[in-house]
């Protein structure tokens, strides 16, 4: 076998490589040294040149190393934040399209929704934190109201469906916008700065708020067709303890209904559907806990849960406390009144990734809402007794589960 | 109508679905989601007792391409 890289020492009168790469280069039409050029180099040896080479490659890779980094790093972000650009672009036009078709603007809310995407929400000062959920409560209240009234104002017609779809498809376009401000602000500022530990962790970040952008983009065809969503599966699991009850407003956009199960009085609520809500549960089971005067031996809460990379959608988890996410003041306001009156608050859970619970809803988180209302079953049967009360709240956004 | 979605591979389409459960029988019916469509929605006749039927879910399902 030949070896990859030697020169032949039998003829002094012309060095001549005998095989592997470099052979391959030096017998190449382009480079062609002669022996005598070779020769009228005083001390030219081509291995040393070859180790030359190296050398200066590696001090230049070790000196340079956080620069090409860097070039590297700016050129997937950028990469990044053109798809970004895109993503936030479309789900501006998605939004603008459904005002314009389905909302039949009477005027051109293209102005109207660009400001809309820069509004912003002033959270309270928590220095002090006594009384903050109060005030959080106070803020994002005047925030919904504010979006409902103004999309209202934009469409031609007042169908809470469409007007609800409108404010979701809006948050989407508004969250895209911010994402894609974000990064801008911080691609730039590593660029301006040099930053190269600015820049390695937005890189490192790119993958996964690529993803949550995704997401977001892809849940606008669902708004926009109304199809239920992953996150629904606990009020889909609710309508059907509703089917055929009385309903009443407790809340804001939340509605409940009294049945029975096993002699236990349940106490059912759900945001109010098919609209894309996701009411005031918290509020609910304090007026039930509170003015209502009811005694419930415990709280079940149905909800979606975003799984684990390598956990099956659709798989169910059980647990205790408050099963509801968003920004934490429903969640206080549900263990506030169940420890105020010492209830047992019991979770039961969906499994299901953010883009699932965004989008239309899978197969296996549909199918799993027959388990649910087993889980839910035993859970009433094992921990309460006859005669008891019980409250029971699907949460999660309602979009096309009526009750 | 037939709304396809791409799915989480983005190889797979998602194709949705409406199901229409008789109450009384307890038959079920698989058809193409349609614009309107919400759970609980009072639906077509049941076909096997004539009863009316409501929209029990609603969901998507995949669809590997062919070929």
């Amino acid at each position: 076998m030949p070896a990859p890289f030697t020169i032949s020492e039998s003829d002094n009168s012309s060095r001549t490589f005998k095989s592997g790469f470099a052979a391959s280069i030096f017998e190449s039409p382009v480079f062609v040294p002669s022996s005598d050029v070779l020769q009228a180099v005083p001390g030219f040896d081509t291995s040393s040149l070859v180790t030359l080479i190296w050398i200066a490659f590696f001090a230049l890779t070790f000196l340079y190393q956080t620069r090409i980094q860097s070039y590297l790093a700016l050129s997937e972000i950028s990469r990044g934040l053109n798809k970004l650009k895109v993503m936030k672009d479309k789900a501006r036009k998605d939004a603008i399209d459904y005002l314009v078709n389905v909302g039949k603007a009477p005027n051109d809310p293209t102005q109207r929704v660009d400001q809309f995407l820069d509004y912003v929400t002033i959270m309270p000062v928590d220095m002090d934190p006594n009384g903050l959920v109060g005030k959080v409560d106070h803020v994002v209240t005047i925030n919904n109201d504010r979006v409902r009234a103004e999309v209202g104002a934009l469409l031609n017609q007042n169908n809470p469906v469409t007007v609800s779809i409108s404010e979701n498809l809006l948050e989407v376009a508004t969250s895209l916008n911010q994402i894609h401000k974000i990064v801008r602000h911080f691609y730039l500022l590593g660029k301006k700065t040099n930053s190269y530990f600015t820049l390695v962790q937005l890189q490192m970040l790119m993958p996964m708020i690529i993803q949550e952008a995704d997401a977001l983009l892809n849940a606008t065809d669902s708004f926009k067709m109304g199809q239920p969503v992953g996150d629904g599966i606990g009020p889909v699991v609710v309508s059907r303890l509703m089917a055929g009850k009385d309903k009443r407003v407790i809340a804001k956009d939340t509605v409940m209904a009294v049945t029975e199960y096993k002699g236990r009085n349940l106490y059912v609520l759900k945001a109010d559907g098919p609209m894309a809500y996701v009411g005031q549960p918290g509020v609910a089971i304090q007026k039930i806990v509170g003015e209502m005067g009811v005694k419930p031996s415990a709280i079940v809460m149905i909800d979606a849960a975003l799984k684990l990379e390598g956990e099956k959608t659709g798989e169910i988890a059980e647990g205790v406390g408050a099963a509801i996410g968003g920004i934490g003041v429903e969640k206080f306001q549900i263990e506030e009144a169940a420890t105020k009156a010492k209830v047992p608050l019991y979770a039961i859970l969906v499994k299901q990734s953010l883009l699932e619970a965004i989008t239309v809803m899978r197969k296996e988180i549909a199918e799993a809402a027959d388990k649910v209302t087993q889980v839910l079953n035993r859970v009433i049967e094992e921990k309460t007794k006859e005669g008891d009360d019980v409250v029971v709240a699907g949460i999660g956004n309602t979009l096309g589960v009526a009750q | 109508m037939m709304s396809p979605v791409p799915g989480p591979d983005k190889k797979t389409k998602l194709l949705v679905y409406t199901i229409e459960e008789c109450p009384a029988c307890g038959q079920k019916t698989k058809r193409a989601f349609a614009v309107g469509d919400y759970v609980t929605k009072e639906a077509a006749k049941c076909s096997k007792c004539g009863n009316s039927t409501r929209v029990s879910l609603v969901y998507a399902e995949g669809q590997k391409p062919s070929g």
